[in-house]
């Protein structure tokens, strides 16, 4: 390929990602660093003209207020807690069924397959707005219990962490199922027949061939369940109620309802450093898929 | 793996999976033809909420503001991530694809208020400094969902590109054809299908968005998700309903012709790629 | 072939190709004549595919040029070549019919339609696929797969043909019938060709001229007969066909014959005609197992005999191979055709006489 062609093959997209993903992380970190004001933009500079002088006025205001108000702490690890239990849910829900589809013959495999990745293609939005019907105190569930008599009080459901994991499990089970699956597909079956034929039992087998095989499926699936989930906004809003205290609410709300955009800024600054392990670890599993 | 009958273990789990999968979706599909205004009690057949739905001008007009974006943004992404896929799957090494690559793969789990809020930043930094863009709209919308889609575009076209035996670009090559003519005479039909279902994920991602597009739009360019969040933030409301149903069936069209497509092309291919 | 031999269709001076730390190719020189089958022979990673990537402009060497016609084409990039390739895999568009995969080539030429069609038909009718014009790649055999490949990479009536691996994907009955058609039709056109395998048989029974490579450099270069007869090293002894390798030391310089001991015979070993080492010198002799006599009885010559015994046989129809032990432990391998189905045949453990004519072993110095 002609040098000039490939670089500009490779430019085109890099610019594009530089600037419009790049970039905006490395100006939420300067904003970080900035006061609020009642301004447009609602920020002060952080390198300004004093007195004939360039000064910088690193403010570290924020990260300060982040860590004295405990609320934030709390968010923080309410957060990674829901994300991480929601994630075993998934794994615990998904990997039968992404094992399931991977022994059925390739025709029915790939129907299964298109069912599981279904929902996802409607409106996340709406799929969430569903259980609200279903989980409140006049909803589906709460009415049928109490016409048949099992209760005579309803079971509060709706804003509670228990409906913010079945939430995140609902949502994302198919981002759990497509990677595990991918994996397990490729498994070849005569390791299952060598570990059977050496005299090992299936449930064995499966602990000691198919699970290590399948760990990069596992890690991926949980990546992309775990991280997205952290920084969740729609779930714990729509499922979450008033208790719930997700880190992703508390930046739209600092962000929307105070307009302390400096604050959000350290917000997401946090948030981002706490995901960069889970990041990275993704990262390196989703550029091998990419290359290999 | 094993390819045969499902055992009963597997039928169990696949029942229940899907059970738990699609009884939500059904009963909001069931209720949106329900005469009355409460959304658990059944009051007899109706398609009056479709009739208010499509007499509501916001929603009408959201939703056309959505169609618009998710249009453009699909289809761009697709050309930026066909382009991230080939630099990523067929150019080697070079300096900063590490960075690259990161920058590809970190859309897909960045969480939404991040990268919203990262946008938002970002437009109006470049509005004060360099007075674009000047006000935010359908066009930093797209700018947006055009960043995080060329993500799952990328993912999508590349697993396509591995599975091409690059030998058959040589052969074009070898024949005759310049690099710039193979990949429109040989690579790009060849994995047409793969772009259309590229396509299709960023059309609905893109369709779906509610955080980052609340994030960086302006006046006036108020999304459908946006619609449907503020008003079941004021309540359910089978109207909602209605429309959920209309976005499923859409999805459900939209996914099965993907789905024949992409199973049309598989069994032409899969004897020359093996 | 006879009066074109002479003058040179490729020439590659003193190419060397390094990926990174690694060369691959190590200061080559080859000359291809015009009309010849020339095959480079190798196993996997001596270089012999990026020896051929070369050629056909998917590899540029590091130093030194390859030469088309006369023509340096080191730098100019597969599409600009007259040189055309025939993929391992047949590389065939999965997204068009036979007919049009072969007219690809000739479209990039910018013919006419009619020049194209005709070109198309009669390489269709050259490789017997004119019923299969319209059908898609996946719905043919292997074989004719391969047939529409080479007319693929026959249409554009390149200067040299490459073949890499061209038997790599049939199955094996297909092979030897396929070698054959596929030598017809290449000669019938009269197109240089240089083809890559690491299958020697195919090598042998195709090529006019065959290269051994090993780690990058070429070891040796001859007709197939020569190759088999003459090999001028211990790793190309080695490589085609099977060999016993003896080790001995020169005694007897002589010019119609020479001696050399080796501890393995009962007796000493006599090759014919001089030997360019001193005497004293250790050397390598090689004699093809069809070479090795045996007999119950001891044989009359005093020369380039040893006594063992039958330690495993191995039954392949047509013929059968001996492995007969030595005294001093090593192995040798004799082959005897079976040509008589009654015949008492030497069986385990059977004391046995091994022997050779002093012409049928080669002295190798490295």
């Amino acid at each position: 390929m002609s040098k000039l062609g490939a670089r500009s093959i490779i430019a085109v997209p890099y610019l594009w990602l530089l600037l419009f993903f790049l970039v905006p992380f490395i100006i939420v970190l300067k904003i970080s660093f900035a006061e609020m004001q009642y301004a447009i933009p609602p920020y002060t500079d952080l390198v300004a003209w004093v007195d004939e002088g360039l000064t910088i006025n690193l403010n570290l205001g924020n990260y300060a207020y982040l860590i004295n108000d405990d609320l934030y702490a709390r968010a923080y690890l309410s957060s990674v807690r829901i994300a991480f239990l929601a994630t075993v849910c998934a794994l615990l829900v998904g990997y039968p069924i992404a094992y399931a589809i991977a022994r059925a013959d390739s025709a029915t495999r790939n129907a299964l397959l298109m069912l599981v990745m279904l929902p996802s293609w409607t409106s996340f939005l709406i799929r969430i707005y569903a259980w609200v019907g279903i989980l409140k105190n006049n909803g589906l569930i709460n009415n049928s219990l109490m016409s048949v008599g099992i209760i005579d009080q309803p079971i509060a459901m709706l804003n509670t962490e228990f409906a913010v994991y079945l939430g995140i499990v609902y949502a994302y089970l198919p981002f759990m199922v497509l990677p595990i699956y991918t994996n397990l597909v490729k498994l070849d079956n005569s390791l299952l027949e060598a570990s059977a034929d050496l005299g090992c039992p299936p449930w064995k087998t499966f602990l000691t061939i198919t699970l290590p095989l399948s760990k990069a499926g596992i890690i991926a699936g949980s990546m992309l369940v775990f991280i997205p989930s952290v920084g969740e906004f729609v779930i714990p809003e729509m499922l979450g109620g008033a208790e719930t205290l997700m880190i992703g609410k508390v930046l739209w709300q600092e962000f929307f309802n105070n307009r302390d955009w400096p604050v959000a800024s350290a917000v997401a600054i946090v948030m981002l450093l706490l995901l960069l392990v889970p990041i990275t670890f993704f990262h390196r599993y989703q550029s091998r898929e990419l290359e290999a | 793996m094993q390819t045969g009958k499902l055992s009963t273990w597997s039928k169990t789990f696949l029942s229940v999976g899907f059970f738990f999968l699609y009884a939500p979706i059904l009963i909001l599909v069931i209720f949106s033809f329900n005469k009355s205004e409460l959304v658990t009690v059944w009051a007899g057949f109706s398609f009056k909420w479709y009739g208010e739905l499509f007499r509501d001008p916001q929603m009408l007009g959201a939703a056309w503001i959505s169609l618009k974006i998710a249009l453009l943004a699909a289809s761009t992404s697709v050309v930026l991530g066909t382009m991230a896929s080939i630099v990523m799957v067929r150019m080697g090494t070079f300096k900063g694809k590490t960075a690259f690559s990161s920058m590809i793969t970190a859309p897909l789990v960045m969480p939404e208020v991040i990268t919203g809020l990262s946008l938002l930043l970002l437009f109006v930094a470049m509005g004060q400094s360099l007075g674009w863009p000047g006000e935010r709209g359908i066009l930093t919308i797209w700018i947006a969902h055009v960043t995080f889609c060329t993500a799952f575009v990328a993912v999508v076209v590349s697993s396509r590109l591995q599975e091409l035996d690059e030998s058959i670009e040589e052969a074009a090559q070898d024949l005759g054809a310049p690099p710039w003519k193979v990949f429109f005479l040989v690579t790009l039909p060849i994995i047409a299908p793969a772009l259309m279902s590229g396509w299709l994920l960023a059309f609905t991602l893109s369709l779906d968005d509610l955080v980052i597009a609340s994030f960086v739009s302006g006046p006036g360019s108020t999304t459908l998700p946006m619609q449907v969040f503020s008003s079941v933030r004021m309540g359910i409301s089978p109207q909602i309903n209605a429309l959920a149903t209309l976005v499923i069936l859409a999805a459900t069209i939209a996914v099965f012709i993907a789905w024949w497509i992409a199973q049309r092309s598989l069994k032409q291919t899969t004897h020359i790629s093996k | 072939m006879s009066d074109a031999a002479s003058s040179p269709m490729l020439e590659i001076r003193h190419v060397t190709k390094r990926f990174g730390e690694l060369s691959a190719v190590k200061d080559v020189n080859l000359t291809i004549n015009k009309g010849e089958i020339f095959a480079l022979l190798g196993g996997s990673g001596c270089g012999k595919t990026t020896l051929l990537r070369m050629m056909s402009g998917f590899e540029t060497p590091t130093e030194g040029a390859v030469l088309i016609d006369g023509e340096d084409v080191s730098n100019v990039p597969p599409y600009k070549r007259q040189v055309n390739m025939m993929f391992q895999s047949y590389a065939l568009f999965p997204h068009m019919t036979v007919e049009q995969n072969v007219a690809f080539g000739l479209k990039q030429d910018k013919l006419s339609k009619a020049e194209i069609n005709s070109q198309v038909q009669a390489m269709l009718a050259l490789v017997h696929m004119t019923d299969y014009a319209k059908r898609k790649p996946q719905q043919l055999s292997g074989g004719q797969r391969q047939r529409v490949a080479l007319a693929r990479s026959l249409a554009k009536k390149p200067k040299v043909l490459l073949l890499d691996e061209p038997m790599a994907a049939l199955d094996k009955k297909l092979r030897s019938q396929m070698q054959l058609e596929l030598v017809d039709i290449v000669e019938s056109v009269g197109v240089t060709c240089v083809m890559v395998t690491h299958d020697q048989e195919e090598a042998m029974s195709m090529a006019n001229r065959v290269s051994i490579m090993h780690e990058g450099q070429i070891m040796q270069i001859g007709s197939p007969s020569e190759i088999y007869e003459f090999p001028n090293s211990r790793h190309t002894a080695e490589f085609i066909g099977s060999v016993n390798m003896f080790d001995a030391s020169v005694k007897h310089v002589g010019t119609e014959a020479s001696l050399m001991s080796c501890t393995d015979l009962d007796s000493v070993m006599a090759v014919e005609g001089g030997v360019n080492a001193l005497e004293g010198a250790r050397v390598g002799v090689a004699i093809r197992p069809e070479k090795v006599i045996m007999s119950r009885s001891q044989p009359q010559q005093t020369q380039n005999w040893a006594k063992g015994s039958v330690e495993d046989i191995a039954y392949l129809g047509g013929h059968s191979v001996y492995h007969v032990r030595l005294a001093s432990g090593k192995i040798v391998m004799a082959t005897t055709t079976n040509v008589d189905r009654h015949e008492q045949r030497l069986t385990w453990h059977d004391e046995v006489y091994l022997h050779w004519s002093a012409s049928s072993s080669v002295v190798l110095y490295q």
